[in-house]
């Protein structure tokens, strides 16, 4: 059977997306990787690509800006338009749509301090730049600012990491086989609230609405558990914090309701639920198995303006999970610079064999 | 404009005019562990931009620009100084472990990270312990955090940690399971033996009466 040229190119769409849905998202990432690769020079290639034992590279990273802590790899700002388009499409296919759009969100968000805040070398004070003298410069703020950078060969077999950030962002995403492993990762926003084509956005605002929403839904009793009597200023096991494990304070999921549970799950979302659905779907069965054993620990205001973010501290922690939501009283609001943590100290870059 | 001028406006246009890094506190994040022996601690202090002059008056004193080792020793023990710790109310000496200092340059930035390890032996105590740390260091500008770490020997539980609104003063109670206190080792033994001197009391009264004294 022949079919004509207009009947044919449908069919060849249609089997070249089914073939791309097909892909495992281990295989569809890996494509993306090495087709960020195929359009960097030798010399691109070689500042992108450092060992997969490389502890040094593997820990740095920060909620500073790279002029204050500089990051290496290849920063946005460094490629062409075709190479910043294929590498923004690798980070994109280890993420989920929301994953993905926080990430812009927390991006865009840099470009709008840079505007505001102007980008001098401020910060950078003669060391801005990083280790391998390109990019930064001392410049403090915005979107050309992020790095990308690989840990170990692209393979969907081989153990590897992408690496993705800059100022208020840090995503380690350990690929190993079909496993996508996300922690430690940083999110963070400065502004946390601002106005993009007339519509205001809050990069984090799931993680700050819905933990507002579950502190209303307790009773008393509930909230005299939760919220802590003292302050807390900063993130607890924030950079340099790898593998370690707090003691766990504030109100157990044992005792709250059914429905408080799911709203304690709903909250982990925002932060399991930024790498791909099939890791983020692994990875919430995990955390949902032991919600029972997992704290939801407050300090700070317990109220807020609707469309605000909250100016308050808090901490969810179980058995292999630890989120920090850390407002930052550095002058300024602090509901508009927000740090936050998202780890498993059990399993920091990965580092836990897999489940036979 | 003036720069400050210029500055004061993005602020009240922007409400974003916070700084991207530690402004106006000295953070000093503690980390606690407790062991069957001994305490480890780590403390990670980092100066604000606005008050690393204060925080340089102190660690540089002979204003040289340069951190020295006499300076960085001496400035150590001022920190530790400044703690006071105890467990079940005897005070605890912390011996130094590590001490790291960042380039001034780092701290003048507000990214710079002075940390320090040490710890304390424990003497020996009953099964439920109370730990006190108290920091004093630098308060008018300290933002304090404590912080006990899950503890590695399986025989140790923590039962409360309380602490003061600034975290300057924090008290950790811990129960451990081996404790050899004389409370706990002979306990067993006091109770199985009370039964036993109950019978033999009985038993003695109930041999004088079947064999008065003459």
């Amino acid at each position: 059977m022949k079919l004509n040229r207009a009947a044919r190119i449908p069919i060849l769409i249609s089997l070249s997306l089914s073939a791309a849905t097909a892909q495992t998202p281990t295989a569809r990432i890996v494509s993306a990787a090495n087709n960020f690769l195929s359009t960097l020079d030798d010399k691109q290639r070689q500042s992108v690509s450092f060992a997969f034992d490389d502890e040094q590279q593997r820990k740095r990273w920060s909620n500073l800006p790279v002029s204050i802590v500089p990051r290496a790899g290849l920063s946005m700002g460094d490629l062409n338009p075709a190479q910043r388009s294929a590498a923004m499409a690798l980070v994109s296919s280890a993420l989920s749509p929301r994953g993905f759009e926080k990430v812009q969100q927390i991006m865009a968000a840099d470009e709008t301090l840079k505007n505001t805040q102007g980008n001098g070398p401020q910060g950078g004070r003669g060391r801005g730049g990083p280790p391998n003298g390109r990019g930064g410069g001392g410049l403090m703020f915005g979107s050309d600012l992020y790095y990308v950078s690989l840990l170990g060969t692209p393979s969907e077999k081989n153990i590897w990491m992408l690496q993705f950030g800059g100022h208020h962002l840090a995503l380690n995403i350990t690929i190993d086989g079909e496993r996508g492993i996300l922690t430690p990762t940083l999110t963070g926003a400065q502004p946390a609230l601002y106005t993009a084509n007339g519509k205001t956005v809050r990069p984090l605002a799931g993680e700050s609405d819905k933990a507002i929403a579950l502190l209303n839904a307790l009773d008393e009793n509930q909230r005299k558990q939760a919220i802590l009597s003292f302050r807390l200023a900063d993130l607890v096991l924030g950079p340099g914090q790898d593998g370690k494990t707090i003691q766990p304070e504030g109100l157990k999921a044992s005792g709250m309701t059914d429905k408080q549970r799911a709203m304690l799950v709903d909250i982990i979302s925002e932060w399991a639920g930024i790498i791909h659905e099939s890791a983020a779907a692994a990875r919430m069965a995990q955390l949902r198995a032991e919600i029972n054993d997992t704290w939801f620990a407050w300090s700070g205001p317990t109220t807020v303006t609707p469309g605000n973010n909250i100016a308050a501290y808090y901490r969810i922690q179980g058995p292999h999970l630890v989120i920090e939501y850390a407002p930052q009283q550095m002058g300024g609001d602090p509901s508009l610079h927000v740090h936050t943590m998202y780890r498993d100290p059990t399993n920091d870059y990965g580092r836990k064999p897999a489940a036979k | 404009m003036k720069p400050t001028l210029a500055a004061a406006a993005i602020f009240l246009l922007t409400g974003t005019s916070a700084p991207a890094h530690r402004l106006d506190e000295y953070l000093q994040g503690t980390l606690i562990s407790v062991e069957k022996d001994r305490m480890d601690a780590q403390i990670a202090l980092t100066p604000g931009v606005s008050v690393f002059p204060i925080l340089i008056a102190d660690i540089d004193v002979n204003r040289d620009g340069v951190i020295s080792e006499t300076e960085r020793r001496a400035y150590t023990r001022r920190v530790l100084r400044d703690l006071s710790i105890s467990i079940d109310g005897l005070p605890l000496t912390p011996h130094l472990v590590s001490a790291k200092f960042p380039a001034i340059e780092e701290m003048k930035e507000g990214r710079g990270e002075i940390r320090i390890e040490f710890d304390a032996a424990l003497p020996g105590g009953g099964p439920h312990r109370k730990l006190i740390f108290e920091d004093r260091h630098q308060s008018r500008i300290a933002a304090y955090q404590v912080n006990c770490l899950v503890p590695r020997d399986p025989d140790i539980r923590i039962v409360s940690q309380n602490r003061n609104y600034s975290q300057s003063f924090y008290e950790l109670n811990f129960v451990q399971a081996w404790a050899p206190s004389s409370a706990r080792e002979f306990g067993w033994f006091t109770d199985s033996v009370k039964p036993l001197a109950a019978l033999a009391l009985l038993l003695s009264v109930r041999l004088a009466a079947m064999f008065p004294r003459r």
